[in-house]
């Protein structure tokens, strides 16, 4: 199981890096979004795997592929200034960082004693569990996060809107 | 730990594979914001790189016995990976208006 997400989820991505047409590589991010779903529920986190598909793919990615097609940018503009050797030096950065974070995580001690320590699985989590440590511990970060989305709707407005 | 141990680790699902599946999408997610031009591609790269935190996140919270204060965590992230959508997109809406373009190259300068 745990193979078949993570495949969904990184193909997805890959999708996404390689395609050319704008809404395609959108659709291939929904996919993405689908297998780190899956990884939540592998997670024994199905509250999480729902708040994912509901605000990733169920309301980001719906914003975002209204703007593509409101923009109508569906293919990539042609360059206007060609980078070859800075695309290539991108591409070779970041396989030698990600060769060496995999390593790191494969090699390191304290990550293989956590995964031996934690190996059975835990009690699934529950809406209950989140709810009660959200609004009994976290009631002002929780506040804080709804003045921040109020801005943000403000913002967004005040920036789309033509003449205020 | 021997390669082969190390491959069957990832494969069967333990902390090393959620954190490997995570950092590969990290990357994806990078090399999306650095090799395409379309501001709406490198947007969602960058969705993609906070998706990875998250992964992370909850796969320490589930080996170290079912944290809740992840979840509360995995909420402010969303919370903010929404205004960031929100935002984004009308910069987006708003560099389309005056450029009349998406590609990042085409707006290197700040004046007209």
């Amino acid at each position: 199981m745990f193979i078949t997400f993570a495949l969904i989820t990184l193909l997805g991505a890959l999708g996404m890096l390689l395609q050319k047409n704008v809404v395609v590589a959108g659709l291939c991010m929904v996919a993405a979004f689908f297998g780190v779903a899956g990884l939540f529920v592998l997670l024994a986190n199905p509250v999480a795997a729902a708040l994912q598909i509901i605000v990733y793919t169920g309301a980001i990615m719906v914003l975002v592929l209204f703007v593509i097609m409101m923009l109508s940018s569906h293919q990539e503009e042609e360059a206007a200034v060609s980078h070859p050797v800075q695309r290539w030096l991108s591409v070779a950065l970041l396989a030698v960082l990600a060769f060496g974070a995999v390593n790191l995580v494969l090699a390191s001690p304290g990550v293989k004693a956590l995964a031996v320590k934690g190996a059975e699985m835990p009690q699934a989590m529950t809406l209950q569990t989140v709810g009660t440590n959200l609004f009994a511990d976290h009631l002002l970060g929780f506040e804080v996060a709804g003045l921040v989305l109020l801005a943000a709707m403000i913002g967004a407005v005040a920036l789309t809107k033509r003449n205020l | 730990m021997t390669g082969m141990d190390a491959i069957h680790q990832i494969l069967n699902g333990g902390l090393q594979g959620y954190l490997v599946v995570a950092l590969l999408l990290f990357f994806l997610g990078l090399a999306t914001v650095l090799l395409r031009r379309t501001l709406l591609l490198q947007f969602m790269g960058v969705e993609l790189m906070l998706n990875a935190a998250n992964v992370v996140l909850l796969a320490f919270a589930r080996f170290r016995g079912g944290d809740a204060q992840a979840m509360v965590f995995y909420l402010f992230i969303i919370a903010v990976a929404a205004c960031e959508a929100a935002i984004g997109l009308a910069l987006i809406i708003g560099l389309y208006r005056h450029r009349d373009t998406t590609d990042s190259d085409r707006a290197a300068s700040l004046k007209q």
